[in-house]
């Protein structure tokens, strides 16, 4: 049900992805996030279009992880911020982490090869039904990503809204 | 060439030339690096086919862009036209689609830099005539049409260098370069100008 992806980059590291709905705590969750209190990165599903925009954020965050270059505090909270296209880390909280009004929540967690992922822990916490990642396509509000990327017509026929959501996040720190 | 989170991408790696004075190359390559992020981007967003850039690593300064999988360059493709003897009209379509992507890119300030027939891609079916400009490198901004003029005169002179009897074609890309960018009356005019003075030349000086 959830999903793992081990990091080609990075090969002592895995990403697992769990989605879940119908979530009655999201504004217990969402506190406990900020406490650190809880195992992972929790996400708006409704900004997500792909589970590889997910990774593709882990992959960043790692990265900046390893050489003491991140933004933020911590590598959970460095991979929401590198969801955005921007360089505004609490508006990045706001628009792809969790808010106390949400029924879906994507928890990303990046664990240590050799370590077992305790998914458990977090899943239990979560007072909802856990879910496949193919039910993510239906949770994503297409216009609300477009708008938040600003994505132009133009882009949409040279590829997807994933490739221009993808690209907008790996490059926003070279300009 | 590989697959990254699950997705076929191109790992562009910059290898460092030891000929270069440490300092000098760590810079270069960072440039290089921003540049071809920037302008990978600048494309996109003016719909302008080019890889999507999936992570751009600051550190070793190399660069991980989609794989335009199963494509071939249009210089393979003409090579196979050619060979196969018939079918030349479609080698005209074909210019006719460069002219008219190259005159996109140019309207959106975009110099390649390294225009050749390598450098484009057509995606699979090559006959959809699907262009896919690749390898930025050597790109910048600008919006001066003599830059624009020698981006084009790279490519005729790589065209005319590795495709023999192409000029009819060149020309047909010409004309509907003309025709779709609505700047192009003074980069035709330095196109001409630089065809006389040669190819290494420079106005500073």
């Amino acid at each position: 049900m959830e999903r793992t992806h081990q990091l080609e980059l990075f090969p002592d590291r895995s990403v697992t992805l769990l989605l879940f709905q119908h979530v009655k705590n999201a504004a217990a969750l969402r506190k406990k996030a900020m406490e650190g209190s809880i195992e992972g990165a929790l996400i708006n599903p409704a900004m997500i279009v792909d589970p590889f925009q997910v990774l593709v954020a882990a992959n960043k965050a790692v990265h900046l992880h390893k050489i003491g270059k991140m933004k933020t505090r911590t590598l959970y909270a460095e991979i929401i911020f590198s969801l955005s296209p921007n360089n505004n880390i609490s508006d990045a909280f706001k628009k792809f982490g969790i808010s106390d009004s949400d029924t879906a929540v994507l928890i990303v967690l990046v664990v240590d090869r050799d370590k077992t992922v305790n998914l458990e822990d977090t899943a239990s916490q979560v007072e909802g039904q856990q879910v496949s990642l193919d039910e993510l396509p239906r949770l994503t509000d297409t216009a609300k990503v477009k708008k938040m990327y600003k994505v132009t017509p133009q882009e949409e026929k040279i590829g997807t809204l994933l490739d221009s959501v993808v690209c907008r996040m790996s490059t926003k720190d070279v300009l | 060439r590989g697959l990254f989170l699950g997705r076929a991408a191109v790992a562009k790696l910059r290898v460092p030339k030891r000929y270069r004075h440490p300092a000098l190359e760590e810079r270069l390559s960072r440039r290089r690096t921003a540049q071809e992020a920037r302008s990978l981007l600048r494309c996109r967003r003016a719909g302008i086919p080019a890889p999507a850039v999936y992570f751009v690593d600051y550190v070793t300064n190399s660069l991980y862009l989609e794989d335009i999988v199963d494509s071939i360059t249009v210089q393979d493709y003409i090579y196979t036209v050619e060979r196969s003897g018939n079918d030349t009209s479609s080698l005209h379509t074909l210019a006719e689609k460069m002219g008219e992507l190259l005159a996109r890119m140019h309207d959106e300030d975009i110099i390649h830099g390294d225009l050749t027939t390598a450098n484009l891609l057509l995606r699979p079916p090559p006959e959809k005539m699907d262009l896919v400009l690749i390898d930025f490198g050597l790109s910048f901004i600008s919006g001066l049409a003599e830059d624009k003029g020698v981006d084009l005169y790279v490519l005729e002179k790589a065209f005319i260098s590795t495709h023999p009897d192409s000029e009819t074609m060149f020309k047909a890309l010409l004309k509907t370069y003309a025709a779709t960018s609505k700047k192009s009356g003074p980069v035709i005019k330095k196109l001409d100008e630089v065809r006389l003075r040669g190819r290494k030349r420079s106005m500073i000086g």
